[in-house]
């Protein structure tokens, strides 16, 4: 990777000389120095701090169109389901806060940093806690993996994310290029991630699920449930748009997970205790 | 499990696991007694067979077929249209207010809130909303005493790689 850059930066250097190219008297040094610089600046990546604020600024906007579920003790339910599964990751010290949205659409979202939320819609089809946390930990995949910047990076907003990479945005005071960064990161949500990213999540989710201790099985079982869905159902709209087909989706995590989790299909699915505690929402 | 029939009289739930709907299989399938790989085959369900849904465990569906019922590997079916209305009707779509077709409420476009493509490109950021929620996080120990309350052991499992 370091031989590839400075290959790079070495025909950039080539580049910036003037028409007698290998005439180095006439070597335009200054500007050859500005353009190293400015190749550095748009490989600089998004450090953490830096994907949390831009994470914060989607997720007020994702409370901005659908408000939070008026339920304390069905939001405290979830973060307690979420923090427990974000335990068992290679990121267990991100801010992580999970949401559940007063909205009856079909849906669940992940914004960088550790922000997840997820639809009373979406809960309302879900019959265990193995089968919450197995949507949870597939969101929890998109956050750990990065795919929402990598989906902003395909969406043409090079430029925008390595400002934020170099400090040039400041992240109070509504500078006016963070919110634009802000609104793309949000109608990253109506494009959707890349197909392969879903599909990693779903991977990643299941074995997420079964690192806390819970029925691998969550997760497929929730896409079975949507799977069974009317086609055109208007609240299931942009979930399907904006994801691969379900049955893609089964078929490759079922060819994933036969053998590697023969010996976890007892772990439970506190079923009980997902009824339980969303009876509390009464 | 009579404990939970009481709980769910008392919450007025109709449990997913006993309600009906039916699947197809989506390949030639084996009908166990058990759900477990290694227990006894009561018969072969070829391609395409319609079976009763009675209950889900783990990656197992109990089904009913005209003649036997048992266990099949639960993703070797795929349910019909609309057995989702019967399967996953927990309950909560009800406690929830939630319009078994289509959105409750306004429609599509004419509200500025909401989770539908257009509006979720104009959402306008709620920073408030944002601050309220934190209230509902919760801590790394917090999240670890609800686990052992519901006997959740943190298993070790690598990933699963990628590729088809």
């Amino acid at each position: 990777m370091k031989t590839k850059q400075t290959i790079f930066m070495l025909c950039l250097l080539g580049a910036a000389f003037s028409a007698g190219a290998f005439d180095f008297g006439k070597v335009d040094w200054k500007k050859a120095a500005e353009t190293v610089k400015k190749v550095q600046k748009a490989n600089a990546e998004v450090n953490e701090p830096q994907e949390i604020t831009l994470g914060e600024g989607i997720a007020s906007n994702l409370l901005g169109a659908a408000p939070l579920l008026d339920n304390p003790e069905v939001q405290m339910y979830v973060n307690r389901i979420g923090r427990w599964l974000a335990m068992q990751t290679e990121r267990p010290d991100l801010p992580w806060q999970f949401g559940v949205l007063d909205d009856s659409d079909v849906n669940a979202f992940a914004a960088p940093g550790g922000y997840v939320f997820i639809t009373k819609g979406l809960l309302a089809q879900m019959n265990s806690e193995a089968e919450l946390a197995g949507v949870l930990a597939h969101e929890i995949s998109h956050v750990l993996r990065k795919h929402h910047l990598q989906a902003l990076k395909k969406g043409a907003q090079t430029e925008l994310l390595s400002d934020l990479a170099n400090d040039a945005i400041r992240n109070k005071g509504g500078d006016p290029r963070l919110t634009k960064l802000v609104s793309a990161g949000t109608e990253v949500y109506a494009r959707g991630l890349d197909k392969n990213d879903e599909f990693e999540a779903d991977r990643m989710g299941v074995v997420i699920a079964a690192r806390a201790g819970y029925d691998p099985y969550g997760l497929p079982a929730v896409l079975q449930t949507l799977q069974a869905i009317k086609p055109g159902d208007s609240s299931f709209a942009l979930m399907f748009k904006t994801h691969p087909a379900l049955a893609d989706r089964l078929s490759l995590l079922e060819q994933k997970m036969s053998g590697p989790f023969a010996g976890l299909e007892n772990q439970p699915d506190l079923a009980p205790r997902f009824l339980q505690a969303l009876g509390a929402a009464k | 499990m009579k404990k939970l029939l009481l709980l769910c009289a008392l919450l007025g739930f109709v449990p997913a696991v006993w309600a009906g709907g039916y699947a197809n299989t989506l390949r030639t399938t084996e009908l166990k007694a058990k759900p477990y790989t290694d227990s006894q085959t009561l018969a072969t369900l070829p391609q395409r067979t319609r079976v009763e849904v009675l209950a889900r465990k783990s990656g197992w569906t109990q089904v009913k077929t005209a003649t036997a019922s048992g266990w099949v590997k639960m993703l070797s079916l795929k349910l019909e249209t609309g057995a989702q209305a019967k399967r996953g009707d927990n309950g909560l779509g009800t406690l929830f207010n939630v319009a078994s077709t289509g959105r409750s409420g306004s429609t599509v476009t004419t509200g500025v809130r909401g989770l539908s493509e257009e509006q979720l490109t104009n959402a306008k950021p709620d920073p408030q909303a944002l601050q309220d929620a934190k209230r509902y996080v919760v801590s790394r120990e917090e999240a670890q005493r609800y686990a052992a309350e519901g006997k959740l052991n943190a298993q070790s499992v690598g990933y699963l790689n990628g590729g088809q």
